[in-house]
């Protein structure tokens, strides 16, 4: 089972709750969103002025958005907008907070875990840390990144790039009269978070500041509006491809159908070899370039398969 | 088979398989009450639809970039027969 459909949720209608795990201790949570079995969730969490925690690790990824306040991350000084992205098993210095933070905290394969450490576990693939500040070192893109393209006035910052999944992590902002006509979905799961702003879509309506969504694959959404701009923190956990269309009435299976119909058209020989006898391989073909993709967490994750020993 | 972090990871604590059934069955009821609030806008989106089928067929439909194009009335979709719960939550 993955993460359900959780859309709309606006968090700032609901109180904190303690966090009681190890690692946690004297910090606040909310669940944004949770997977059942995995673990792998989204929150946000409130730690409070003089929360500290010695230096660890986590068994998961971890990806973290610094929404208000200041965090001493090791060496690091963390303020609003400040990005990171932990690959499992990396220890991070020790944390200490003087007058408080609230944060989006992401564990992408399994639950919170942390395991105090002053160094990296030996599988650790430390490369693929990232740490910036999303205000500040990245600049404002067109949002025709990703084709075909949302419509003038949605721009993006991307803050992470998987090269095997190709899930993204990114900023994107919708300037003061936004539209944009059609109906979309993807074939990735979609996440996003307004730290200021309120926008709409024909399905649910408005998304105010503090407003949440995960989105499973293949479920419509738009058209779109945004009266007077939104800044938002969003992720993907595969590729972005936008299918718009026109018909308010699709469920997921319809549109599952008309992506693989437009595989069908777009790559025939590539379809033809995947769907053909024999070539079907249910754990995905070998690939030269990345001989163990079939083992990253985020690939399995992906294809409902089970991460860990549990 | 390359090892990755994650399957190293030891046994789930009790701490943490407690804190997972509370939270799941928190997004349990936080699940319901979202498709109850979204069934509720049901009236409302019904309107934002047919204004939606309205502005394909005049300003036009959003086919990439800026780029438009105007719905023919033969193309625009019709609501499913016996269609009486326009889905939205999954």
């Amino acid at each position: 089972m993955a993460r359900p459909h959780i859309e709309p949720y606006v968090e700032l209608d609901y109180p904190y709750k303690k966090f009681d795990l190890a690692g946690f201790k004297g910090s606040h949570y909310k669940v944004m969103s949770l997977d059942p079995d995995s673990g792998a969730c989204t929150l946000k969490v409130r730690f409070d002025g003089g929360y500290k925690r010695k230096p660890g690790l986590s068994y998961s990824d971890v990806e973290i958005f610094v929404l208000n306040g200041t965090m001493k991350v090791g060496k690091e000084t963390w303020v609003e907008g400040h990005y990171a992205f932990i690959p499992a098993g990396m220890a991070t210095g020790a944390i200490s907070v003087d007058q408080g933070a609230e944060v989006l905290l992401m564990f992408n394969d399994g639950e919170p875990t942390f395991a105090e450490s002053g160094s990296n576990h030996q599988l650790a693939l430390t490369e693929a840390y990232a740490s910036l500040n999303s205000y500040e070192d990245r600049p404002w893109g067109p949002g025709n990144l990703v084709s075909p393209s949302v419509a003038s006035g949605c721009m993006i910052k991307v803050l992470h790039y998987d090269p095997l999944t190709e899930a993204l992590s990114f900023l994107y902002c919708m300037t003061p009269r936004f539209k944009q006509d059609n109906i979309s979905y993807h074939d990735s799961a979609e996440e996003a978070y307004h730290i200021w702003g309120t926008s709409w879509m024909m399905q649910f309506g408005e998304l105010p500041t503090g407003g949440y969504f995960w989105r499973p694959p293949y479920i419509n959404h738009g058209s779109f509006r945004c009266k007077y701009g939104t800044i938002a923190f969003g992720r993907t956990d595969s590729v972005l491809f936008n299918y718009f269309h026109f018909n308010p009435w699709t469920n997921p299976d319809e549109n599952k159908r008309r992506a693989a119909a437009a595989f069908y058209r777009r790559r025939p020989q590539l379809y033809n070899w995947v769907a053909s006898d024999g070539h079907n391989h249910p754990h995905g073909p070998p690939d030269f370039e990345h001989p163990n993709y079939h083992d990253d967490p985020q690939v399995r994750l992906t294809h409902g398969k089970k991460v860990g020993k549990r | 088979m390359a090892k990755r972090v994650q399957d190293m990871r030891p046994a789930r604590t009790k701490d943490a398989v407690a804190w997972l059934k509370e939270n799941v069955a928190e997004q349990k009821k936080r699940y319901a009450a979202i498709v109850k609030e979204m069934d509720e806008l049901a009236p409302e989106r019904e309107k934002w639809v047919a204004e939606f089928l309205q502005i394909i067929q005049t300003y036009g439909f959003s086919v990439t970039g800026d780029v438009r194009r105007v719905i023919k009335p033969h193309e625009v979709p019709k609501k499913p027969k016996g269609l009486k719960h326009h889905q939205v939550i999954f």
